[in-house]
C-alpha cells in the first residue's frame, strides 16, 4: 500500500488449446484480439486503434449506455513472438485515471497445449465521485468483516486466495 | 507478495474492538475527537493513539479547522483494497474464457 494509492497484484494461470504460435494470434492480430477482449454490447466504440509492434499504441475508448467516457490506453514495451509480451495500460474514466498497470503475458507449450501465464501489477488511485465513494466505503467494510470472519473459520484457504499476487 | 502484505497490515489495524467501534461510527459520516471518545469509554490520549493508527493505515484521514480535529473515513479506504482487484481479476477471466474457446474453434495457422 503506498501513501494515496494502493499498488496490487495477480496472476491468472490458463490452459489454452493450442500451440503458443496460435495463442500468440489472438493477441497479436487486432480482430482476433477483438472477438475475446473488451466485450461490452451496451458499450458504444468511440475510438479502436491497435499497432501491435514495440513501443506501438493500443487505444479503445467507449461511450457507455450513462454517457460515461471510457478509456484504455496501452503501450507495447517488449514483444518476444510466440513466448511473451509485456505492456504498460492505464484506464480512465470521463479523463480521470483510474489505475495504471504493467502486464506481462507469457506462453508455455506443454504438448498440444499452452499454458499462458498473465500477471498484472496495478496501481489504483481513489475514484473522486462522492456515490461511489460513499457506496465503497459501506461495501467494503461489510465485506472487511465478511473476510476476517472467513479468516478465523478457514485460515489457509483464505490466505492462500488473497496472496496469489 | 504485496496483495497478503497490505491485508495483514490491515487484519492488524482492525483487530482492535475500539479502532473496529471509530470505523463503523466514522462509516455514518465525520466525526470530531471527542464525538468518537464520547462512547467508547476510553482516556483521550488512547483514542488519540487509536486513530494515529487507523491514519498511518490509510483507513481514516483528518483535518484540524481551528481547535477542532474531524475524522472521517479515507475514500476508499477498503474498496481499493478488494473490490477493484475482483472485478479486475473477474473480468480478465471471463475474457480468457472467451479465448480459450476461440482458439479451439479457429484452426491453427501453418509455419512459414
Amino acid at each position: 500500500m503506498g501513501v494515496l494509492v494502493d499498488h496490487r497484484s495477480f496472476v491468472i494461470k490458463r490452459e489454452l488449446p493450442g500451440s503458443p504460435a496460435h495463442a500468440f494470434r489472438f493477441w497479436s492480430d487486432h480482430q482476433l484480439k477483438r472477438r475475446w477482449n473488451a466485450c461490452h454490447p451496451d458499450w458504444r466504440v468511440v475510438e479502436d486503434r491497435f499497432d501491435f509492434s514495440v513501443d506501438g499504441q493500443e487505444t479503445m475508448i467507449w461511450n457507455m449506455p450513462d454517457g460515461t467516457r471510457q478509456a484504455m490506453l496501452s503501450h507495447f514495451l517488449e514483444i518476444h513472438t510466440r513466448q511473451r509480451v509485456v505492456y504498460a495500460y492505464t484506464m480512465r474514466t470521463d479523463d480521470v485515471p483510474i489505475s495504471s498497470s504493467l502486464v506481462t503475458v507469457e506462453f508455455e507449450g506443454i504438448g498440444e497445449k499452452t499454458t499462458m501465464t498473465f500477471t498484472e501489477q496495478a496501481v489504483f488511485g481513489s475514484v473522486a465521485d462522492g456515490d461511489i465513494r460513499e457506496r465503497g466505503t459501506a461495501v467494503g467494510f461489510t465485506r472487511l468483516q465478511e473476510a476476517m470472519a472467513e479468516l478465523w473459520k478457514e485460515p489457509r484457504q483464505t490466505m492462500t486466495a488473497f496472496g496469489q499476487g | 507478495m504485496i496483495a497478503t502484505n497490505s491485508l495483514d497490515r490491515l487484519f492488524q489495524i482492525m483487530a482492535d474492538p475500539y479502532r473496529r467501534s471509530f470505523v463503523e461510527r466514522l462509516c455514518q459520516g465525520p466525526a470530531s475527537v471527542k464525538e468518537l471518545a464520547g462512547p467508547a469509554n476510553v482516556q483521550l490520549p488512547a483514542v488519540l493513539k487509536h486513530l494515529k493508527i487507523l491514519e498511518e493505515g490509510g483507513i481514516v484521514v483528518s483535518e484540524k479547522v481551528g481547535r477542532i480535529r474531524t475524522y472521517r473515513m479515507r475514500p476508499n479506504a477498503f474498496v481499493s483494497l478488494s473490490d477493484w482487484i475482483d472485478v479486475r481479476q473477474h473480468e480478465m477471466n471471463v475474457a480468457f474464457d472467451r479465448l480459450a474457446a476461440l482458439m479451439a474453434e479457429v484452426p491453427e495457422e501453418k509455419d512459414h
